[in-house]
């Protein structure tokens, strides 16, 4: 049943439908809601779970981590900053294997500060080892969050749900949030096989030296890698479920013979959308829309682009001094293919919630007659507000 | 490495069980069962530490069975000794030592108004060879005792009319109640020994006939004969000798009576003499010795040798005592002694470096007397012994256990050996020669007497002992005493049980569990089954390595670091 | 009905542990200890075949909280010397669960630790241990945050007063003038210039119900604070000194004794507080000069120079922290005390307590 939620609203029932046992919480903008509409379920007594209101980012994911590593099934979310001040915590909840899931309302990082969306924050944690999922829009939040328990409690590998911020968690959307017995079939109680258990009492989180290091790193790898099958059939058997699906590890949706492509993650997508319907003059296009970001489905993207001449890349983060970061590793995944590489062209938009409007669709295509192959910019930068030598 | 990798690393329980730190190691801890200084300095040979430590049990006749395993009368040494024990006691440095003496005195009047018998004590077996004991005083009595209990038939041959020699014929009752004394040399007869009376050595019986019969020979015969006196050759008319005075007084007390005595010598008889002196109304009574009295100045070979509270008490009934000095010259009117003039003098190390006694010019001084009592010591009196004597004043015995040169089944023991002078001397030498015969007639080892390590005060931890004050004693106070009412009183029951509890237990395990406790390594174990050493511990070596605090804690000293093998 | 449920719980797990080494490796050879070793009449929590170095504090304070704290624990670990000696993959020296995860957030990792049992109903008792860095300094916040949240956690810090497992750097625990590799004597310092944190007031002023300092000379003592902190539904702390052979400059075999005059002298009070007040103090019988604690290491030997007139001006310093802090605490015992510093490690061969 559809009904009419602001995003952080739907994400909070969608986290009571998965009954987490433990869940932290500590404000941030634009996360904030999340936790408050979860405090408010718990204080209303429709959500049964252990709430830990702490003092930093970095105690809510020891916390989370704590609470998982005993057993419970665990939740957090946070933003920007949050999300940096726990990158320490999240890298070691990866390399220990704890499942758990965590929401990251996507934001600017700052200085300066800024609290609008881009997905700095969550690209500056790609490397620790987390599954990375985005979300298009607030249903798609829902269901991944629900698909993300099944997820990281079959591979145990902790799972981030990237939505937004703003855009996402504080836009009032319909959203269906499943019935709590459809949940409950779609999602077996959390048994964590290592948890700590005073019957039989493992150590968790030793030293390990040079002669094992590597191995847990590779195996870490290799469950990464092997995670995309549970990643597309955890959507699979939702969509038998449910009748939705969040599109796997990536989804394509345009022409057949379209040989243009414009790649994106997160919110932005269904811009795009719009703005293809808006303008069917323009040359045709193949939208790519990437959800999963970690483990970087490399196979699915080289089939995606089979027939494209041109990509455009399009993104909300960028690594100053280098330029795009999904556009350079998109590139290097099609250049380790075995088909024609397309001319990429790799564009930074909307940084610290500049709007992405329709009208900037036209431009993107345009830039395309003028632009080379593996050109970078901040597409929306207006350059005329900067000095001179800062242009 | 060969196991396979746990998901993220995680490790199974002690699992570092199997990563031996025991190979760390370059000092390992033992125990080392040190020899506690009471039981170092005991002429008998108890471990006081052994049986206080059945007094802390509560076990008071196994604590006296312990003790009786190597003196039979307690009750006795518990009164006579001038425990050394005492003297030498750790617990000293801290606060006051043991009362050693009162506690065995305790456990010897227990037995005796309990009538325990004596342990390890066989059934007469007349398959067993007999040994002649000769003299019933506490050598004999001793080695009479441990003889028996090793399963031989002993016959004592004794002078007097009675057992006791020395004991009975010269501590005084207020020392030694008579009562007491009887009781607990009859308890050692009864553990089967056959005493035959009036039998005197050289009138009686030779030491030669007497290996038709017996297998061995201990010679307990004493010192009978006083040394002869005499100053630069001048001997008053009226000379008493000090041992003689003094067997007239126990024995019917008799006692010459004087004004001024002087009593010039060292020792218990000494000692005693003036306090009987002093009680029969001398006015003046002086003891001249060429000894130092107690304290941090003299050295320990110098105190004279005297039980430390028989000098306390005759001090407190007022005799003088001149330390350090002797006797110069005896001043005469006719062939009677007016006076004597004294010098004084000092051990000290000579030329050869023996000590030397140095009289100091210039500190001659008089002392008017009535009569002049020499306390000099005695002599083995060579009636029946002169070929053992050898023309000496002694039977000198070329060990411990009391052998004779050229009479391999003769032993002597106590006064005799002229290297002795205690009771309690004489009771460990019977004892050993019980064990020096038993080997002898057995044809095995003499026991090994190596001692165990010393442990000094310094080898204490001293944290783990409070201060607790020795148990006050009861005295007759010095008005009320009279010539045979016990001065000293006893410690009893839950005071001397308390008591017992201040002991340190130098150099042997209390099984505080300090070791145990405060092992970082958990490398200590506690078992009272497996611990062979008396301890409740075994060193884990697997895992030990050798940080050496539970050496560094252990109260007693009872762990040692030696360098790893 | 719970009491019931507990203790056949506790039954339960001593008879699934037994003591021995669960011999993972085949090839792993039987000890002739094993069988006496499995029967100790105490619980294991820390095992041997660590590798604290000889004499460690630390190993000592961590193995007899464990031993007290008996089966039904879980521990959370902040990194530091504890961690790494007790944990080397692929072994551990832990009989009950335990989970490392960084330096700063154990007490973090214990409250969801707390949280998850909570959920699951469970009475396990939490223990989150860490060394003075992770206690006094980078884990405070979430040490604070743990407090403030109340949770049912015992909070342990094996105080050795400096960064030991990186190599001896000072503290907010380490002592004034205590000289380490970043507080170092020389021509200009006479080592740590600032103080140490009075890090047990700031614990107690978040009204927990308790919170209290120990010694891991007093072993009776660490005990009896482990049960009381035990039996406290609801945050508490307990710091136990541990003396650190290595980064203080003594010999392991002094460690004790070091610790002891620690205490002795004034300088490392044991308190302890309930619900901010203080509620006790370990007596000292016979207050000893500082100088006795402090020349037998060697992070002060600095301040045995004769030479150098601030060594003095230190030394007088520090003896008057000490004078302080037994001022403040009331710490001068009046008379024989079974619960002074003389009473509680007496072996009972005299002092106040009669043994019949």
């Amino acid at each position: 049943m559809l009904e009419a939620l602001e995003g952080s609203m739907a994400i909070a029932k969608a986290v009571t439908r998965c009954r987490p046992e433990v869940v932290a919480a500590y404000p941030i903008t634009p996360q904030t809601h999340i936790v408050e509409n979860i405090s408010k379920l718990v204080a209303d007594g429709q959500l049964k779970t252990e709430l830990v209101s702490v003092e930093s980012e970095f105690s809510a994911a020891s916390v989370v981590l704590g609470a998982a590593a005993a057993g419970a099934r665990a939740y957090t979310a946070s933003s920007s900053q949050g999300i940096l001040l726990m990158a320490e915590v999240l890298f070691n909840i990866s390399g220990m294997r704890i499942p758990m899931v965590l929401t990251c309302a996507n934001r600017a990082i700052g200085a300066p500060i800024n609290i609008w969306n881009d997905q700095s924050d969550s690209m500056a944690v790609r490397d620790s080892g987390w599954i990375q999922i985005y979300c298009a829009d607030n249903q798609e939040a829902v269901d991944s969050t629900i698909q993300a328990y099944r997820i990281t409690e079959r591979t145990e590998l902790p799972v981030m749900v990237c939505m937004d911020g703003f855009v996402l968690t504080h836009t009032y959307e319909p959203v269906d949030i499943p019935d709590q017995d459809l949940v409950d079939s779609y999602l077996p109680p959390f048994e964590f096989k290592r948890a700590l258990d005073p019957m039989n009492p493992k150590s968790l989180g030793t030293m390990v030296g040079p002669d094992f290091f590597p191995e847990i790193r590779h195996s870490h790898h290799q469950a990464m890698v092997r995670s995309m099958s549970e990643i597309e059939a955890a959507d699979a058997d939702w969509q038998n479920l449910t009748g939705r699906q969040c599109g796997g590890l990536l989804s394509v949706d345009g022409p057949e013979d379209a040989d243009l492509g414009i790649l994106c993650i997160g919110s932005a997508i269904n811009t795009l959308h719009a703005a293809r319907e808006e303008h069917p003059e323009l040359r045709p296009a193949k939208l790519i829309k990437l959800r999963c970001y970690r483990p970087f489905p490399a196979a699915a993207l080289c089939e995606a682009c089979r027939g494209l001449k041109d990509l455009v890349v399009v993104e909300r983060a960028f690594s100053p001094g280098l330029g795009g970061i999904i556009g350079t590793e998109v590139r290097a995944a099609l250049a380790a293919g075995d088909g024609p590489m397309p001319r990429i062209v790799n564009y930074t938009i909307g940084l610290g919630g500049r709007d992405i409007p329709i009208e900037l669709y036209p431009q993107l295509i345009e830039s395309l007659d003028s632009a080379h192959d593996g050109a970078f910019k901040i597409f929306d930068v207006e350059l005329e507000k900067l000095a001179e030598e800062d242009r | 490495m060969s196991s396979v990798l746990t998901r993220s690393g995680y490790a199974d329980p002690a699992t570092s069980l199997n990563f031996k730190t025991g190979s760390w190691r370059t000092l390992r801890p033992v125990h080392k069962h040190a020899t506690a200084p009471c039981h170092g300095a005991c002429p008998a040979g108890e471990d006081q530490q052994a049986w206080l430590a059945k007094i802390q049990e509560n076990d008071v006749r196994a604590a006296w069975e312990t003790l009786v395993n190597i003196n039979p009368m307690p009750a006795i040494t518990g009164r006579v000794c001038p425990h050394p024990c005492e003297t030498a006691c750790n617990r000293g440095q801290l606060d006051q030592p043991i009362a050693i003496h009162n506690l065995e005195r305790w456990l010897g009047d227990e037995a005796i108004a309990n009538d325990w018998p004596y342990p390890n004590v066989p059934a007469i077996d007349s398959t067993r060879p007999k040994v002649a004991v000769i003299g019933a005083g506490p050598g004999g009595l001793s080695a009479a005792y441990h003889l028996t209990r090793r399963g031989y038939r002993v016959t004592i041959l004794e002078a007097l009319t009675e057992a006791g020699g020395l004991l009975k014929s010269a501590i005084p009752m207020t020392r030694l109640p008579r009562d007491v004394l009887d009781a607990e040399i009859s308890r050692v007869l009864e553990v089967g020994i056959d005493l035959q009376l009036r039998q005197r050595l050289g009138r009686d019986f030779q030491i030669d006939e007497l290996g038709d019969e017996y297998a061995a020979v201990f010679l307990g015969i004493g010192c009978q004969k006083s040394r002869e006196w005499s100053v630069g050759g001048a001997v008053p008319a009226d000379l008493h000798e000090g041992l003689h005075l003094l067997k007239g007084w126990v024995d019917h007390l008799s006692m010459p009576e004087a004004e001024r005595v002087v009593v010039h010598g060292g020792g218990n008889t000494a000692v005693d003499l003036c306090r009987i002196m002093k009680r029969k109304g001398a006015a003046e009574v002086t003891l001249i010795t060429a000894s130092g009295l107690p304290g941090p100045d003299t050295e320990p070979d110098d105190v004279l040798n005297v039980v430390p509270r028989e000098l306390d008490e005759a001090l407190e009934e007022g005799v003088v005592i001149i330390p350090h000095a002797t006797i110069q010259r005896l001043i005469m009117r006719g062939s009677r002694v007016v006076g004597v003039e004294m010098v004084s003098l000092k051990k000290l190390p000579g030329k050869s470096g023996r000590k030397e006694r140095i009289a100091f010019e210039g500190t001659e001084r008089v002392v008017a007397t009535d009569m002049v009592v020499p306390c000099i010591g005695e002599v083995v009196d060579p009636e029946g012994v002169a070929d053992l004597l050898h023309g000496g004043s002694y039977l000198r015995a070329r060990d411990p256990f009391g052998h004779l040169e050229d009479h391999p089944n003769v032993f002597v023991g106590g006064d005799a050996r002229g290297d002795r002078g205690t009771v309690s001397a004489a009771i460990g030498d019977g004892r050993l020669a019980a064990a020096a015969i038993d080997s002898y007639l057995s044809d095995t080892p003499l026991p090994d007497l190596t001692p165990r390590p010393p442990i000094p005060y310094a080898g204490l931890n001293l944290h783990y002992y409070e201060k607790k004050a020795r148990v006050p004693v009861p005295k007759v106070p010095p008005e009320r005493r009279t010539d045979d009412l016990e001065i000293e009183g006893a410690v009893a029951g839950a005071a001397a049980i308390a008591e017992a509890h201040r002991c340190f237990s130098c150099g042997n395990c209390l099984a505080c569990d300090n070791c145990w406790t405060l092992c970082p390594d958990n490398a200590v174990i506690k078992t009272a089954q497996l611990a062979s050493d008396g301890s409740h511990y075994l060193f884990d070596y697997d895992f030990c390595k050798g940080c050496g605090i539970c050496a560094t804690e252990c109260p007693c000293g009872y762990i040692e670091m030696i360098a790893e093998p | 009905m719970t009491e019931i449920k507990d203790a056949q719980r506790l039954e339960e797990l001593r008879r699934k542990h037994g003591r021995l080494a669960p011999d993972l490796s085949a090839a792993a050879e039987p000890s002739p200890n094993d069988d006496v070793r499995s029967r100790q009449p105490r619980f294991c929590g820390l095992e041997s075949g660590h590798r604290a170095c000889q004499g460690c504090g630390e190993a000592l304070g961590a193995r007899l909280v464990s031993e007290t704290a008996g089966p039904d624990v879980m521990l959370s670990n902040a990194t530091g010397c504890l961690e790494v000696f007790t944990t080397p993959y692929p072994q551990s020296a832990w009989r009950v669960p335990f989970v490392h995860s960084l330096f700063e957030n154990a007490a973090a990792v214990a409250s969801g630790m707390e949280a998850a049992l909570k959920a699951k109903g469970k009475r396990t008792k939490v223990i989150a241990q860490g060394g003075d860095g992770g206690t006094y300094d980078i884990g405070f916040q979430a040490l604070s945050g743990m407090l403030e949240r109340y949770h049912n956690v015992l909070y342990v810090c094996y105080d050795n007063e400096a960064y030991m497992n990186t190599g001896i750097q000072r503290s907010g625990s380490t002592p004034h003038a205590a000289s380490t590799t970043t507080s170092p004597a020389g021509q200009e310092r006479m080592g740590k210039r600032h103080l140490k944190k009075d890090l047990l007031s700031i614990i107690a002023a978040h009204h927990v119900p308790y919170a209290a300092s120990a010694s891991v000379a007093f072993p009776v003592d660490v005990r009896r604070k482990v049960r009381r902190a035990m039996d406290v539904e609801g945050p508490t702390f307990l710091a136990i000194h541990s003396p650190c052979p290595l980064g203080w400059g003594h010999d392991g075999a002094l460690t004790i004794q070091i610790a002891r005059l620690a205490v002795e002298c004034g300088l490392y009070p044991m308190v302890e507080f309930e619900r901010g007040e203080v509620v006790s103090v370990m007596p000292i019988r016979d207050p000893k000069p500082v100088t006795e604690y402090l020349k037998v290491q060697n992070r002060y030997r600095h301040l045995f120079n004769d030479k150098d007139p601030r060594a003095r001006e230190e030394r007088e310093h520090l003896q008057a922290l000490a004078d302080f802090n037994i001022a403040r605490y009331n710490l001068k015992g009046v008379g024989e005390d079974v619960m002074d510093t003389d009473g509680l490690d007496t072996v009972r061969r005299g002092g106040p307590v009669q043994v019949m």
